[in-house]
This record gives structure tokens, sequence and C-alpha cells, in this order.
């Protein structure tokens, strides 16, 4: 059965895809800051629980070292948005460089440490949990600080794409939907089973094509 | 005449648009971290009558930018946020250093936030009320693959600090627009200068020549989008 890493699996699409590849037979590697507290997941069975704070570097490289076994897919899901949402003006900086450790250069370390697990599995697919709104085509206004970080996000999806196609790794970006979870609140448009369920199915028919791409939950490509 | 202040105007491309910009007249505000020893650009003010002044900046402290706005108290037309860093070419997958990453985004994307938001009422208050953001050929998520511009792979803290420079020209370009001010972003192509290394194919005069007259004909029609120095739109 294929293995599949999930960060920020405590609640929201995490949880949800964990619960689904679980339910499918998948070895579901599922990390949070603090299993302690997550005991929705620690709830689903045959779902092995790991203590990670993504922006702590040395603890992923531990993680890592501590994990045996190759990983079909890396769901790189953990993410942050700022609340309240704030323009330049009212800007605090300090929360928009840790947003950027947590939604840009934590799921790139992750890729670091977790490459040959990767490399060892049959699918070797990458998927890095972004959003429409880091879309610079879209031209609405706001949200600055989210935005940028999941911009830079999908400029890391392309630039890993083209370095890492040698090695036959698939990375793509993909947008879960605006999904009824702590994030999206209560008036989205989705819940997270349908989110996670269409994710899915990108994953599964995910292939050489899929390599450098920005999709929706259904699979749709999303302009940069 | 008009006003343009330009970041990063010690050296490469910044020093250049000084050159030019004081060489037809213009009223140029020159910003570097350490004006006592740059040389070149004091040599280019010292023949301007003072049209051409210099001003330390560091646009990575927000308080020194905010500092220095207050002390300026003309119109200007024109913001040139220059200032940029890049990586080497060796810091490439699996030799990433984060805290340098961290660094990069403070100097390429707040630094050009804090000094346009700390410039904005001088520019408001100008005719011409327009920003440029210097980004590159290499932030265009698009543009980075195999037979495009810029070749696929590496650069990863210059690219994502550049693609999300462009996300802020996008959203600023809509909050400021109300101001009358337009945002872009430029690309300058590939030029010899010392983060664009000996074997790029343009030179800082041709570049910058070529940028200049793209800049002199946008206004706000043309908020919020990304130029090539050949004035072609660039995609995102």
């Amino acid at each position: 059965m294929p293995t599949i890493l999930i960060t920020g699996a405590s609640r929201g699409i995490g949880l949800e895809s964990a619960r689904q590849y679980a339910a499918d037979g998948w070895t579901v590697l599922a990390c949070c800051r603090t299993p302690d507290t997550a005991s929705e997941l620690k709830a689903i069975g045959g779902v092995s629980v790991h203590a990670l704070d993504v922006t702590d570097i040395g603890a992923v490289d531990r993680l890592a070292r501590s994990i045996d076994q190759p990983v079909d897919v890396l769901m790189n899901n953990a993410g942050q948005n700022m609340r309240p949402p704030r323009g330049l003006g009212d800007m605090n900086y300090a929360a928009w460089s840790n947003l950027f450790a947590v939604n840009t250069l934590a799921p790139f370390k992750m890729i670091e440490a977790f490459q040959d697990h990767l490399r060892r599995s049959d699918r070797k697919i990458v998927l890095n949990v972004s959003s429409v709104m880091g879309s610079i085509t879209d031209t609405s206004g706001g949200h600055v600080a989210y935005r940028s970080t999941k911009a830079a996000l999908n400029m890391v999806t392309k630039v890993l794409a083209g370095d890492l196609a040698g090695d036959g790794i698939i990375v793509f970006s993909i947008h879960p939907g605006w999904v009824r979870t702590d994030m999206g609140g209560p008036s989205a448009a989705i819940s997270p089973e349908q989110s996670a369920a269409g994710m899915k199915k990108v994953v599964e028919s995910a292939g050489a094509g899929s390599n450098g791409r920005f999709f929706d939950w259904k699979g749709d490509t999303i302009a940069w | 005449m008009p006003s343009v202040f330009v970041t990063g105007a010690n050296r490469g491309l910044g020093l250049e648009f000084v050159r030019q910009y004081s060489a037809d007249g213009w009223r140029v505000f020159a910003g570097c971290r350490t004006p006592g020893s740059a040389d070149a650009l004091s040599a280019i003010a010292a023949e301007t009558d003072g049209r051409t002044t210099l001003h330390a900046i560091d646009v990575s402290d927000r308080a020194a930018v905010q500092r220095l706005a207050l002390t300026i108290d003309e119109p200007i037309d024109l913001l040139i946020n220059n200032a940029g860093q890049m990586e080497s070419w060796d810091e490439g997958f699996g030799r990433i250093d984060y805290a340098k990453w961290e660094d990069l985004l403070r100097t390429n994307l707040f630094g050009p936030a804090w000094v346009s938001h700390a410039f904005a009422p001088h520019i408001a208050k100008s005719d011409r009320r327009l920003i440029a953001m210097m980004t590159s050929g290499l932030g265009s998520i698009t543009d980075n693959r195999i037979g495009g511009r810029n070749p696929p792979g590496k650069l990863y803290l210059y690219r994502s600090s550049k693609a999300a420079l462009n996300m802020l020209v996008s959203k600023l370009s809509f909050d400021l627009k109300a101001r009358g001010i337009a945002v872009m972003a430029m690309g300058p192509g590939h030029v010899q200068t010392d983060m664009g290394g000996p074997t790029a194919k343009l030179m800082p005069p041709e570049s910058i020549t070529a940028v200049r007259k793209v800049l002199a004909d946008r206004t706000l029609e043309h908020t919020g989008r990304y130029f090539f120095y050949t004035g072609e739109e660039y995609p995102w």
C-alpha cells in the first residue's frame, strides 16, 4: 500500500485527507504541532501521528531521519492566514514574515528533507496546498500578506518542477477550494469531505504532465 | 522638472538610472546604504548643481525608511524600488539557507513595501504618480520553463521573493488607485551588473534607456501590470 505524509493533519482539510487515505488502506503519516490535543486525528484507525512544527527546520530533519519507509505522496497542507487581514498601512510585518515561514519556506524544507523518501517511492508526488488567492492574475484587492506567501509557494512549485523532473518527482500546487474549515469559515462553498476527495482524485490521476502546474480541487488549471 | 527617487543607487542599474535621469535634468533622490563610500554616485551628483542628492537608506530598516521620508518635503513623480538582493546560483535545492531566505524577503519584498508606503504622500502630490518595482524576468512563474527567457531551476530565494513582489504590485495597485498612483513591475532584462554577472547580454545603459522609455508613457491605465524592458507585457 502507498504511503502519504500530511502536514497540518489535526484539523480541516488535512484531517479529512488523513481520514480518506486511511479509509482507502494507505499508510498515513500525519503530522501536527500538538498530537496531545489532536483527538480527532488519533481517533482514525491506522494513522501514525507525528509531532511537527513545520517551521522548525531541525525538527523536520529529525522527523525525516526517523521515518524509514518510502513516501509516495507528500501533502504540504499546513498553512496559515493572517487574521485580521491587513493592508500596508497597518501591516504586522513580523506576522507577515512568520506567514512566509509557514506557507512558503516550510513546504520547501519538507521537500528537501523527504526527497529521498519520495525518490524511493513508486508515485513520487508532492502537492503544495496553495490557494487561488496566490494567483497574481486574479486582480481583486486585499490580503496582500497571505496572497504573497502563496504566490511565492507557487514559484517554489514551478522551480522545483524543473529541478526535480529528472528524478521523476512530480510537484504541483493545488487550490483546495473555499472550504468550511477554521480558515475558510462557516459560510464557505464546500465541505472538507468534498475538497479532500477532489484533491485525492487529482493525485490519483497525476502524471508527468502535472509537474509544475497549478490545479484546483476539481483538477482544473488555475492561472499563475 | 520631474523628480525621481531611486533605491540601491550606488551601483548597477540604480547607478545607471541616476546617471540618465541626472543627465536629463531631473531632480534625483539617490538612495543607498552608505553614501559616504558611493564614489561613482557622488561623482554624478557633483555635476548637477545640487539637483541630484544622496540619501542614506537601508530599505530593510523600516524605521529608517520612515524617518527619511519625513525629511523630504518635495513631490516625487517616480519612485523606482530598485534595491534588491540575490543568492548565488549554487545555493540550490538541498543547500538552502532559511535565515537568508527570510532576510532576502525582507530586502526584496518588505523593503519596497516600506519605501512605497513611506513615500506615497510625496508621490500623490506629484504630476506623474508612478511606482516602478524592479522585479525580474526571474520573477515570472509562467516563464520559468525550458524554452523560456529564463532557465528553469535554482535561485529559489530570489525567484520566490520576486513572485511575492509581483503580488505586491498587483495588490498595491489596487490600494493606490484612488490616490491616482500607478504601480507596475518592471523586468530590466539580463544585464551585466554585479548581480547579473559578466555573461549577461545587455549593458546597463541599454537596459535603463529602454526601461525609462517604457516608464515614460505608463499611466494609471497600466497599473498593476508587469512589463519587460522592451515594453512587452510579461506573464505572471
